[in-house]
């Protein structure tokens, strides 16, 4: 926009500079040919020829505009339409540039002229023209081109200001639309603009890429729900059996074990799936439910009393602190789930005697929930690959638990545009989600 | 007391029938939504057990038709669906309670018989509830047993009210995260256990009878000695 102005004003002022040297040359070359004419008859006649010519031609003073003054050596004028020799202004070279005040219509005009000064043995021969008429063009050739510069910027930081609104509003939209994809809406499409241009040429392009990424995501849920249901339904008929068989009045004990451990290992897989079902829920936006308002600060006063007395039965110091009210815009189970999964994480793998600090603090538009503990926390290099799904310590290899905790954890802070840090405390592990606080 | 039983997997069904049928209940089966829907409206029955992905008519639909035909009995929706939006979706559409796949029996029995007293409309007493010698104000949170004075948690109190609305009946854990804490979802850790043996403590450890019972494998009870079961 700027180059455009900048461009424009250039071109304007080298044709404005260029028709002046033009007008001025044209005005030098005719000075010039009047005096090599002058010469010319001083060169065949003498001084006497000349003074005769130039009597004839100052009659045309007025029409022509051209003013001659020849002088001696004394510098007594001899010819010439000037009263006397003019105090010069300006001279550069042979060129003079002075005002001669001439009388029109009962008033004094100054007229400037232009001149040149040529010396013929002795005198000299001054021919100038009124240059009055070409100052007056230059001067309003020069508004002309200031006005056009002035117009032309104008012009351009208008367009300018309209194109770039447009522009921002389309972008804005746009931006708009990818938040709501970002937080799960795969159906949202970008808005098409009403022009064919290329913007609507890449918003059709990345529609179709859209198109394409929510058939797939439609067809990975539906196997993943049909995937769950399918293997739900047979679980279910193995429960209903086993429960029925430990009923039946001929098992044994040693039967009767092994069923109920089965039992406890389908109870372990329901666990599991209900799991995966709901970080799948979380990945695709939360599923049908609209977000509510959510005290995190009563959830976690809560929960942690529900968490209280399992933490003292096995030795652990369960504090938390929250001063509400810290509300968020969310998911109220899924954010419900957050807080056990931190919770059962520190109560599991906190050794007997530590200690457990579960904090909620709003900081202005920010709301934290954290889980702090003083346990044998999980090694920096390692904290990016925990909250993938099935991801386990060696150590805690052995330990129960599906190794989808913090993924579930993940999956809800990102549905809620919130951040997820780990953070090793030596000793323990804090792990903190902020979200920004409902308006 | 009459169930009928809509569920497409018969072999499940044959189970959750039998199991019912042992329980005491009678028991009517039906493969599809269509078939289950006639019958519901053909004849009065005390409770509806509804699986939601029905051939024909989809569980979620029937309970709605059911609805606008103004049958208001109670029903209990299966469902192999378990997100915590299924749910409250199964309850929008009409039902009453919802089960999901796969559950322990006891935890299928347990809210049969709270749906059942529910219609019943026994547990919605405002006032004061009496258990044997325990009293219980709900309206300014007071409790006491033998006329002293019983201290409790806020949520300490909710559990024994839940209770204590529906006494004789079994009430799982899940019933109590769910009603209580608002949880619509298992946590790992059997929490409600170290809450309830509190709760034990509070009302039972110094006064005979004892009234809250553990019962194997389902969950909590209350229990008044001295009333007929």
């Amino acid at each position: 926009m700027c180059g455009v102005t900048i461009g424009v004003s250039a071109l304007l002022l080298s044709v404005y500079l260029l028709i002046q040297r033009a007008m001025e040359r044209q005005v030098d070359l005719v000075v010039e040919t009047e005096i090599e004419s002058l010469r010319e008859d001083y060169r065949s006649g003498g001084r006497k020829r000349l003074i005769d010519v130039l009597d004839k031609r100052t009659d045309d003073w007025g029409r022509l505009g051209a003013a001659y003054l020849l002088i001696d050596k004394q510098g007594t004028a001899l010819a010439g339409n000037l009263p006397a020799w003019p105090t010069m202004s300006n001279s550069v070279g042979a060129w003079r540039e002075f005002d001669i005040t001439v009388n029109e219509q009962g008033r004094a005009v100054n007229h400037p002229v232009r001149a040149a000064v040529v010396a013929l043995d002795g005198n000299r021969l001054l021919v100038g023209t009124d240059v009055s008429e070409r100052r007056r063009f230059t001067q309003r050739l020069r508004a002309m081109t200031f006005w056009g510069i002035g117009l032309t910027a104008a012009l351009i930081a208008i367009t300018g200001w309209w194109f770039s609104r447009r522009l921002a509003a389309r972008v804005r939209a746009i931006a708009q639309a990818c938040d709501s994809i970002i937080s799960g809406d795969l159906t949202r499409r970008l808005p098409m603009g009403k022009s064919a241009d290329e913007f609507n040429q890449l918003t059709g392009t990345v529609n179709g890429m859209l198109d394409r990424i929510e058939q797939q995501t439609t067809a990975v849920r539906v196997t993943f729900n049909s995937a769950a249901h399918d293997l739900r339904a047979p679980l279910y008929r193995m429960r209903a059996r086993l429960e029925t068989t430990l009923q039946g009045a001929v098992v044994d004990g040693t039967a009767s074990r092994a069923v109920q451990a089965t039992l406890d290992d389908l109870e372990r897989v329901q666990r599991t799936l209900a799991t995966l079902l709901q970080i799948a829920q979380a990945e695709a936006g939360g599923g049908a439910m609209p977000p509510e308002r959510v005290d995190l600060a009563q959830m976690a006063i809560e929960l942690g009393e529900l968490y209280a007395l399992e933490a003292g039965a096995r030795g652990l110091t369960l504090r938390v602190a929250a001063a509400g009210p810290a509300n968020v815009n969310g998911h109220r189970q899924l954010l419900a789930q957050l807080l056990t999964n931190l919770l059962e994480n520190a109560i599991k793998y906190v050794p007997s005697g530590g200690g457990v600090d579960l904090q909620v603090t709003a900081n202005g538009s920010k709301i934290t929930l954290s889980v702090s503990d003083d346990g044998p926390g999980i090694p920096e290099m390692s904290h990016e690959t925990m909250v993938l799904p099935f991801r386990r310590l060696e150590r805690d290899q052995g330990a129960p638990g599906s190794g989808l905790g913090l993924s579930l954890v993940a999956a809800v802070v990102r549905l809620h545009h919130g951040q997820l840090e780990l953070l090793s405390t030596k000793p323990g592990l804090r792990v903190s989600c902020s979200f920004a606080a409902a308006a | 007391m009459q169930i009928l039983l809509i569920e497409d997997d018969v072999e499940a069904a044959s189970h959750v029938s039998s199991g019912l049928r042992e329980a005491g209940y009678t028991v009517k089966h039906c493969v599809d939504g269509a078939t289950g829907l006639a019958a519901a409206r053909a004849a009065r029955y005390d409770l509806l057990i509804v699986d939601r992905m029905l051939p024909q008519l989809d569980g979620l639909a029937l309970v709605a038709a059911l609805r606008q035909a103004d049958v208001p009995t109670p029903v209990l929706v299966l469902s192999a669906l378990g997100t915590i939006d299924d749910r409250v979706e199964g309850l929008r559409a009409g039902g009453d309670d919802y089960l999901v796949k796969p559950f322990a029996f006891a935890e299928l029995l347990a809210r049969i018989e709270a749906l059942l007293r529910r219609a019943s409309g026994d547990n919605r007493h405002v006032g004061t509830l009496r258990v044997a010698d325990l009293e219980i104000n709900t309206l300014a949170r007071r409790v006491t047993r033998a006329g002293r004075n019983i201290d409790l948690t806020t949520k300490e109190f909710q559990l024994l009210e839940y209770l204590a609305r529906r006494v004789g009946q079994i009430v799982t854990r899940t019933m109590l995260l769910e009603s209580v804490w608002n949880l619509q979802f298992d946590p790992q850790t059997n929490l409600i256990d170290v809450h309830m043996s509190r709760l034990r403590q509070a009302i039972d450890r110094d006064f005979s009878p004892p009234l809250l019972h553990t019962v194997r494998g389902s969950g909590y009870c209350i229990k008044d000695p001295g009333a007929t079961a």
